[in-house]
């Protein structure tokens, strides 16, 4: 048993090297560490419009039969990946504001209590036998979720989906709440802001090939050669998504760079808190801003006290309430394949990207006006 | 028990020039310090930045809580057992903290002090039951250690996510920060000053805790029984030491010893968040790297300790050298198989 025990510790050490070097062994071009090697579409600088974009080919699905209700009242369903959590009460609440001002939609939010897929078909395929107008959904899976979808579809009930997408013939709409592009902006956007377009920064990210992170580093690279020439990026630190990791990176950071560090982007909900805890263990506020991506009550005690000034996510009530507003104007007819936006109440007009998503706008940035509104 | 101490040989030396070369050479503790010192000075003098006394107590403190919970695990792998459980238990123990911290519906007696004392307090007892239920299902059950540890680790993660629905604690009180507390920061220290004064409580527990802990392995009747259980099992149970006891032992004080790692931990930060890193693969590592043997019965604390401070200041070094940081963990991994290399070479020479 020992010796087994052994044999198993010495063979693993010995090939996690070799694994390890061979992903170092890749050439990154001149992108910061952490970037993926796609192509990017940074935005334009500043608060100049972004061009239409490329139009796509409608790739949706579409109901079959479905009864025209335009105008008429509508029930929906909401089916979130999950209640309970404060980011889907944050969306429910988003669905009843937009229902409440539109008076003829009622939309109830009915999910499971864990994301479980299998649970979530259940929910959905019992919704389909009741019979409603719409359904609402944030996808646990975006393959699995399809089939039952799809019977939605053939039964006539329109389908739209937000944060979580499904494959894309499974449903009519998703509300796609932030592009790569625009967080990689609202971060760079609000380093000038606070410190300077001449900013030298750090990251903390996850691992430099983790596909989300490595997509917004590549984007905020993309954007600062565009924008901010003058900006200087010193390193990125891998830190897994692992708290003490991202506060001790975020230390060597500071101490390796000292007085020339200007700024620390948080690329996890993880980094940014820890990294905000190690600039304020370090009684360095305001003299090393920390910007990132997180949620609200991660935040908060930073936000709170002065330390950190912008944190960039979406804002999940704008989302819920996108999504309804999109469902309204499918069943009224004023959203059609092939059309370039929608309107959306409050949010004004959204624009339609990738063929079949509706772009909920740029991120929405948390500060110490706002953040306390939120509870996820 | 008096009789263990003189069956379990305590090594006596002569001393002359090669014997304390060798002596030196020959321990893992005065390589790791060596190793430690020479590190440092070459990065040092690589890289000014380094030696920045903020970065020289963040080499310190930035590994305490591993070197901390690698007291526990240092007896558990001399007994010849394993724990892998301790990185999910100890990151149970850091959100309970929390959350006695922050609970607000305590009778209106319960001060805010009491309060703090339980959330520093409670912990470290509920790991020394946990770690007794380990410690039964081994020794009284005969379940090889892996398993039931294995076993725990689901356990406990699972929990944790149902518990916590995967949130995180803020707002925990004033006070509550005892891992940010510095214990001499009006206290002018003769050397280095600016250091001693910028050092954190975590780094404190540490070294003291080690030092008590390494004195009553070497002295005292249990500890001395520790090595005696996984050296030689047989021997040890003809000498009329209980190895039930002994393990029971050991794995209690594991628990005992990740409930203070876990409370260092919750304490240093405003967020304490559910995440789970592999921390028990860190803390194996810095066991094995220090110098404890996977086979049981020898090793110290002192090399445990030292090693999370080495493991701490290879991640830290690789990335004021400028060095790729895939290199981390590569290195850790080539020091890993060195030294379980070296240690069955020593046994092997050894037995022969």
């Amino acid at each position: 048993m020992r010796k087994f025990l052994t044999l198993i510790l010495v063979l693993s050490f010995v090939v996690a090297p070799f694994s390890v070097l061979t992903a170092a062994a890749q050439d990154d071009e001149d992108r910061w560490d952490g970037a993926d090697d796609l192509p990017v579409n940074p935005l334009p600088c500043g608060d100049e419009e972004a061009p239409a974009p490329e139009p796509k080919d409608y790739d949706g699905g579409q109901p079959v039969d479905p009864p025209d209700l335009a105008g008429e009242d509508i029930v929906l369903v909401d089916v979130p990946k999950l209640i309970g959590i404060g980011y889907f009460a944050a969306t429910t609440l988003g669905q009843q504001q937009a229902a409440e001002e539109l008076g003829n939609v009622e939309v109830t939010t009915d999910a499971p209590t864990e994301g479980n897929i299998d649970e979530q078909i259940t929910f959905i395929d019992n919704y389909i036998t009741r019979g409603v107008d719409g359904i609402l959904f944030a996808a646990n899976d975006p393959v699995a979720i399809g089939p039952v979808l799809k019977k939605a579809l053939e039964a006539g009930i329109h389908v739209v989906g937000y944060d979580a997408n499904a494959v894309p013939d499974a449903r009519e709409w998703f509300v796609n709440q932030a592009e790569f592009n625009g967080i990689a902006k609202a971060l760079l956007d609000s380093l000038a802001a606070e410190k300077g377009e001449d900013a030298s920064f750090g990251i903390v990210t996850s691992t430099f090939t983790t596909p989300n992170q490595a997509r917004w580093i590549s984007e905020m690279w993309a954007y600062a050669n565009e924008c901010y020439p003058d900006m200087t990026w010193l390193e990125t630190l891998e830190a897994q998504e692992d708290y003490n990791l991202s506060f001790e990176q975020s230390n060597t950071l500071i101490d390796k760079y000292g007085d020339e560090l200007d700024g620390l982007f948080g690329m996890t909900s993880v980094a940014t808190p820890a990294a905000a805890d190690a600039v304020t263990q370090a009684s360095l506020c305001g003299e090393v801003a920390v910007i990132g991506l997180a949620t609200p009550n991660a935040m908060k005690p930073f936000v709170n006290d002065g330390c950190v000034k912008s944190v960039v996510l979406w804002n999940p009530v704008d989302l819920g309430y996108a999504a309804v507003y999109v469902m309204r104007a499918i069943v009224d007819g004023t959203l059609e394949p092939g059309d370039t936006e929608v309107e959306a109440g409050r949010l004004g007009t959204l624009q339609i990207v990738n063929g079949s998503e509706v772009l909920l706008g740029p991120p929405f940035i948390y500060t110490e006006e706002n953040i306390n509104d939120f509870d996820f | 028990m008096a009789s263990i101490t003189q069956t379990v040989s305590v090594r006596r030396q002569r001393f002359s020039p090669s014997s304390i070369l060798r002596s030196v050479l020959g321990s893992q503790e005065s390589v790791l310090l060596l190793a430690l010192i020479l590190l440092i000075v070459w990065v040092g003098s690589e890289n000014r930045q380094f030696l920045a006394t903020r970065n020289m107590v963040n080499v310190f403190a930035g590994n305490a809580y591993i070197a901390i919970a690698a007291l526990g695990m240092t007896m558990v792998i001399i007994t010849g057992n394993i724990d892998i459980s301790v990185g999910s238990l100890m990151v149970t123990l850091s959100m309970l903290s929390g959350a006695i911290s922050v609970y607000d519906g305590y009778p209106s007696w319960v001060s805010t002090d009491l309060t703090i004392a339980l959330a520093w307090v409670l912990p470290v007892i509920v790991g020394a039951l946990v770690g007794a239920i380990i410690g039964f299902i081994v020794t009284y059950l005969r379940i090889p250690a892996i398993v039931v540890t294995l076993g725990f680790l689901s356990i406990l993660k699972g929990l944790l996510i149902i518990v916590s629905g995967g949130d995180r604690i803020t707002g925990m009180p004033k006070g509550y920060a005892l891992a940010q507390i510095r214990p001499l920061e009006d206290v002018s220290m003769p050397i280095f000053p600016a250091f001693f004064q910028t050092l954190t409580m975590p780094v404190f527990f540490m070294v003291i805790l080690t030092i008590l802990v390494a004195l009553w392995m070497r002295y005292s009747p249990t500890g001395r029984a520790l090595y005696a259980v996984g050296g030689n099992a047989e021997a040890a149970r003809l000498s009329g030491i209980s190895r039930h006891r002994v393990v029971m032992t050991a794995f209690i004080l594991n628990g005992v010893f990740v409930g203070i790692a876990a409370v260092m931990n919750a304490t240093q930060f405003s967020v304490i968040q559910v995440t789970l890193p592999p921390i028990e693969l860190t803390i194996i590592t810095a066991t094995v790297v220090g110098g404890v043997s996977i086979l049981g019965g020898t090793g110290t604390v002192v090399g445990a300790m030292l090693a999370a401070i080495f493991l701490n200041t290879i991640t830290k070094a690789l990335v004021f050298l400028d060095i790729s940081p895939f290199w981390t963990r590569a290195i850790q991994g080539m020091l890993i198989l060195i030294t379980v290399l070296a240690d069955l070479y020593r046994r092997h020479r050894q037995s022969a």
